[in-house]
């Protein structure tokens, strides 16, 4: 070619790249005067709460300055704010001690979610159809106060519900004052794995109705019934930090770890020995290591005896649970019974915790009360370092009332009207839609409420049925207090200010609350009298100041403003027992076998729906970082999935990857299978989480919620929701291609590339 | 090699523009749209480390840039220094951290509220303040984005780097011009005359 | 002395609670690449926890392991780079610099412990999610790979500091994003050419291994091997 030529050639491809690069340049955007101080470049780091459990762990947010895209004054511009970037624990924070989990990490993302609800709306189309228009704060304040004049002025005060995830600390306060002083009826405080149980069982037991916090820092040995303790159960990162210490923090010191499920989860996978024992029966596997323990005398004379009078038997001996008794019960062979009782006496600090699945059937009480007294059996007094202890209470304990019980009545009270209908709703951060079993006709109950108002600031299938929508701050953005009810010996209450300014037009739903409150006059603004919440929680903790602890202050505003900048108030370490609760007489419980939904011929499987690791209850799905990070026992990422017994696999013809269907009586799933040892042939599991038909771009549309088919059993006693006491029957329904399985560990075939998605 | 002239060649023109503009089209990012678009209570857009345009790549790829380019107020730095204002007098943070900063409106003014309020760019300024908005300054000095470069003012200046040594005597100036050539053999050049770490790693993270 | 970067996983602490993936994620703005690049084996997980499946119901037996970039001493990954985009830093680390890097692969290609990651597309964030990125830490584009730096950013701010201090860094001073939020302290993070560090101490531990090791790469992160029933005190 001509270099001429070769020079026209490229002129006119450059030509074309420059036009390309005519387009209508970006619109220019006024930049806002910010609304802080901050030097670029530089972090702060600022004391926060982690809310995504009921852990309350303490965060430390770095803030930097950013420029962000926000509405201010109806005006689209930019802004330079400080921008969270990352969460870590907080030191000082006696719960979590700098550390944090995976999803304490990806909280972040709920701050800068694309999906947040940016400003008040009001439905337009039919419920549920997701149309909505935006309106402005006043308006959607005088709204929500027009309904509830107009129920104090028709003598229907109890016509206002509140249904609402468990909230902590003054929030919890501030809602159950404003529905007192108004008239209405208690919240319902909802969420689908509560520990009623277990706090029912701890009150009977041990005099704390609380979940336990343990040391684990001084096992020996470690026997869970159950308890994903490293993973999604109570404390979870304390529980971690004392178990690292317990594995290698002590030179020449090694505990023992045995955990007793009925599948292995994640915690289960850390053990010395993995006890696979029938669903249900666990508390009969405690008994019978009881058993073995008293009638050989392995533990001095009248040990446990508090708890253990509250098993029938106790005082003869257990006589019905013998090592061969057991057996045939549990399936754990009656040698290895007799080894565990003699291995729990024999090794200095034991402990024995239960949690999860045993007592989500219709006999978890037994068998949290079973565990409880074999507990006490062996974990010695607290002179010797007692492992199980309870935080002292800084407030009146949260009655233990089952979640599942006041969201049925609240649900019978919407269908039937009995004993009055309700008729505005205040929804905040509850997606019982999703996570309550199918047969308490939750949509339909909700159908019926004329007014729904959500304060939620995310669309999911519950709060797509409201209409009105109030959005509150993300949790960054707001005042956040907590009192822990676990995690530490020492009394915690966290306290910390927003982290970060509003990015959006929202609004903090405490502070709505008293505006409302204020508005309403009468009884409802003399129970609430604080114009802020911060107020408010001035009022409530400024009283610690006179208990010494971490913060030494000598008037109360220093105490108020040293708080705020450790990130909360904590007392002193104490070896001092905290006071128990005097406890009504209970007679003792006889021993009860599980009940099930599924008769057994038809609905051959036991089913298991645990609480996912990445999604929890399935109120984090929305989160990408938590959607792209691989399952830990099966590397899954985006998907559902079925674990099942190789075996069962080969006899259904099911192959890794497969399209499964899991029906119970109330409905059935589909999701792909994996084949895992770690689970009975009997058994099949399901994560919670996905299976949203409503929840963000990231989890709308995936995968099954195993949740949805849920028989409503009950615990007998509790009236907790048995989640464990579900059967189902498993068949084939088609090839990997349907199922859509998405892996990050490659298959293990010689060419895993080819035909498969990872 | 020779190719016959004629159509041919222009037959090679075209398809060499239409290639061009195919490329382009592919990889150039566009904004993300639903079949339904997403609802207007939600944010949208996508963010990606892509160039917003090809001219942007192409000016970025060869490192043009304009030397002195104009800004919304014709600020003069040689008024300001003649009055003895130190350079971290707006500037802060620069032995901190990583930026310089341009200040905020709110600094002009707490100096301006009273100074000079006569002047018709004060007057400018003095608006933007009103109205709540910063003024829109043009950005100056900046690395290409593909070098992934991360420059950190504060151990310079704490190494008693003169800013004219990078910013060339700013008591010259008006607004702010490139006058020094800041390409990687500046900086590797000063590196090994003051015996700091010229390791990859240093500045590319 | 100069610095020698390394790390230590201790087999028997990890819980397998994936912390360390997250925060990893969150500090190093690593992108989320969705269900379908994730299906094609896209996903970046600088730091992962691999599970190994050992025996059957009723006695099936797992093992965690996190996996990340060995920083090796003799890396693979170095000598295959054509543009020495992989090379290896006075203070030991395997640096990658995204500014050279052409996209051949051939380092992904070479290393054994696949920990790089290479970004096929322009990684994308649904806005706001991109204010969250750190701005210490570089973006990668398209066409970069990318893998485990160490927190290489934080390394070097805690120099700076401790320059600007005129002082030395002290152990524990810093830390990586997932040693730092790792519960069980099963990640630990020093300099082991400082005798009194705990990265130094553990890393010369009886239950020490390299993971590989016999390949002969040198990593610069050593595995104590997770006990038995048998290493329990009976108190």
């Amino acid at each position: 070619m001509e270099r001429r030529d070769f020079i026209k050639i490229s002129a006119l491809s450059g030509v074309m790249a420059t036009l390309e690069g005519c387009r209508s340049a970006e619109k220019q955007l006024i930049r806002f005067v910010p609304e802080e101080e901050l030097v670029p470049g530089i972090a702060t780091w600022k004391p926060s709460v982690c809310t995504l459990c009921s852990a309350g762990c303490g965060l430390l947010v770095r803030v930097m300055q950013g420029e962000a895209e926000v509405v201010r004054r109806g005006q689209q511009g930019l802004i330079k704010m400080g921008l969270a970037k990352k969460l870590e624990g907080n030191p000082q924070h006696p719960i979590n001690r700098g550390k944090l989990c995976a999803r304490g990490q990806a909280g972040l993302q709920v701050l800068y979610h694309p999906d947040r609800i940016t400003h008040p709306i009001k439905r337009t189309g039919a419920r549920g159809s997701g149309e909505f228009q935006e309106i402005s704060w006043d308006d959607a304040l005088k709204e929500l106060a027009a309904h509830l004049t107009t129920l104090q002025t028709s003598n229907s005060a109890n016509a206002l519900a509140f249904l609402a995830r468990p909230l902590h600390g003054q929030r919890h306060e501030l809602v159950e004052r404003f529905l007192k002083a108004y008239g209405a009826p208690p919240a319902v405080w909802y969420q689908p794995f509560d520990e009623a149980v277990l706090r029912q069982a701890n009150l009977l037991s041990f005099g704390h109705a609380a979940l336990p916090t343990f040391d684990l820092g001084r096992a020996d040995y470690v026997i869970s019934f159950g308890a994903d303790f490293l993973g999604t159960w109570n404390s979870a990162v304390a529980q971690s930090i004392g178990y690292g210490e317990m594995r290698q923090g002590r030179p020449g010191r090694r505990a023992k770890f045995v955990q007793v499920e009925s599948r292995m989860s994640q915690t289960g996978a850390n053990t010395d020995e993995w006890i696979p024992c029938r669903p249900g029966t666990e508390g009969a596997l405690a008994l019978g290591i009881a058993h073995v323990i008293l009638s050989e005398k392995l533990a001095p004379q009248g040990a446990g005896s508090r708890a253990g009078s509250l098993i029938a038997g106790w005082s003869a001996g257990l006589p019905d649970f013998t090592p061969e008794a057991v057996e045939k019960q549990t399936g754990v062979s009656a040698a290895v019974i007799k080894r565990l009782a003699h291995e729990l006496t024999q090794s200095g600090s034991a402990v024995a915790m239960v949690g999860g699945a045993p007592l989500a059937h219709t006999n978890g009480l037994f068998n949290a009360l079973a565990v409880n007294a074999l507990e006490s059996l062996v974990d010695a007094g607290r002179d010797q370092g007692q492992i199980l202890g309870f935080t002292p209470v800084l407030q009146p304990a949260i009655p233990a009332q089952a979640s599942l019980a006041s969201l049925t009545a609240f649900a019978q009270s919407a269908l039937s009207g009995q004993p009055h209908a309700p008729q505005v709703l205040l929804l905040y951060e509850a997606n019982p839609i999703f996570s309550a079993p199918p047969g308490l006709r939750i949509r339909e109950a909700l159908a019926k409420v004329p007014t729904i108002v959500s304060f939620g600031n995310f669309i999911d299938e519950t709060s797509a049925q409201a209409d009105l929508i109030l959005p509150d701050h993300a949790p960054l953005e707001s005042w956040l207090d907590s009192m822990p009810e676990s995690g530490s010996l020492q009394a915690v209450a966290s306290l910390a200010p927003p982290a970060v300014l509003p990015l959006h037009d929202t609004r903090s739903m405490p502070d709505v609350l008293l505006g409302l409150a204020h508005q309403l006059g009468g009884e409802v603004a003399k129970a609430l009298p604080w114009a802020t919440y911060d107020a408010m929680l001035r009022a409530a903790y400024v009283p610690l100041r006179t208990r010494g602890g971490s913060v030494d202050a000598k008037t109360d505003d220093d105490f108020w403003d040293a708080a705020q900048t450790q990130g909360g108030w904590w007392s002193t370490p104490s070896t001092a027992h905290s006071p128990e609760v005097a406890v009504a007489k209970h007679a003792p419980v006889s021993p009860a076998a599980p009940e099930f939904a599924g008769a057994a011929g038809d609905f051959p499987f036991y089913f298991l729906p645990y609480v996912s690791q990445s999604f929890g209850d399935g109120s984090l799905a929305h989160l990408p970082w938590l959607q792209e990070l691989p399952d830990v026992l099966t590397s899954a990422m985006w998907s559902s999935w079925v674990e099942i017994n190789p075996k069962t696999g080969d006899r259904l013809g099911i192959k890794q990857g497969d399209l499964v269907e899991i029906a119970s009586p109330q409905g059935s799933v589909r999701a792909a299978a994996v084949l895992s040892p770690g689970i009975a042939p009997d058994m099949v599991a399901m994560p919670v989480g996905q299976g949203h038909e409503n929840f963000s771009r990231f989890a709308s549309g995936r995968g099954a919620n195993p949740l949805s088919i849920l028989a409503p059993l009950a615990e007998h006693e509790t009236g907790s929701l048995a989640w464990a006491a579900t059967r189902v029957k498993l068949v084939r329904a088609g090839g990997p291609e349907q199922a859509k399985l998405v892996l990050f560990a490659g298959g293990m075939s010689a060419f895993p590339h080819q035909e498969e998605r990872r | 090699m020779r190719i016959p002239m004629g159509w041919r060649k222009w037959l090679l023109m075209i398809l060499a523009g239409v290639s061009v503009w195919a490329l382009l089209e592919i990889v150039l990012p566009r904004q993300r749209m639903r079949a339904s678009g997403p609802p207007a209570y939600v944010t949208t857009g996508v963010f990606t480390p892509a160039h917003p345009t090809a001219a942007a790549a192409v000016k970025d790829f060869l490192d043009i840039h304009p030397e002195h380019p104009v800004q919304p107020i014709a600020y003069t730095h040689t008024v300001h220094l003649a009055k003895g204002l130190p350079c971290t007098f707006c500037h802060v943070g620069v032995d901190q951290g990583p930026e310089a900063r341009i200040p905020g409106v709110t600094v002009c003014m707490s100096c301006h509220q009273s100074i000079a309020t006569d002047r018709p760019e004060i007057k400018k300024i003095a608006a933007y303040k009103a109205r709540g908005e910063e003024i829109p300054w043009v950005r100056v000095y900046n690395y290409s984005q593909s070098a992934h470069v991360r420059f950190n003012h504060a151990p310079h200046i704490r190494a008693g780097v003169d800013c004219a040594m990078c910013h060339s005597d700013m008591t010259k100036q008006t607004t702010a011009e490139r006058k020094v050539d800041l390409n990687m053999g500046f900086c590797i050049n000063c590196h090994t005359q003051k015996k700091v770490s010229i390791d990859c790693e240093t500045c590319h993270y | 002395m100069a610095h020698k970067w390394g790390m230590v996983v201790d087999l028997d602490r990890c819980t397998g609670c994936e912390a360390c993936v997250v925060a990893c994620h969150a500090e190093n703005n690593i992108p989320t690449v969705g269900e379908d690049q994730a299906a094609r084996g896209r996903a970046k997980h600088w730091i992962r926890v691999e599970r190994y499946w050992e025996g059957d119901f009723p006695n099936p037996k797992i093992r965690f392991q996190p996996v990340l970039c060995q920083q090796c001493d003799e890396a693979p990954c170095e000598p295959v780079c054509p543009t020495y985009a992989s090379n290896h830093t006075p203070e030991g680390l395997n640096s990658q610099v995204y500014n050279r890097c052409i996209g051949t692969r051939f380092c992904a290609n070479a290393c054994p412990y696949s920990v790089r990651f290479f970004n096929f597309y322009n990684p994308q964030w649904d806005m706001p999610l991109q204010l969250q990125l750190n701005p210490d830490v570089s973006v990668r584009s398209v066409g970069i790979m990318e893998k485990c730096t160490f927190c290489v950013q934080r390394i070097k701010a805690a120099e700076i500091q401790a320059e600007a201090e005129k002082r030395e860094l002290k152990d524990g001073e810093f830390n990586t994003a997932c040693a730092q939020s790792c519960a069980s302290k099963a990640l630990v993070f020093g300099d082991l050419n400082d005798p009194n560090s705990e990265v130094a101490r553990l890393s010369s531990s009886n239950r020490g291994t390299k993971l590989l090791g016999e390949l002969g790469t040198k990593p610069n992160v050593t595995y104590l091997e997770r006990g038995t029933w048998e290493d329990a005190s009976h108190g």
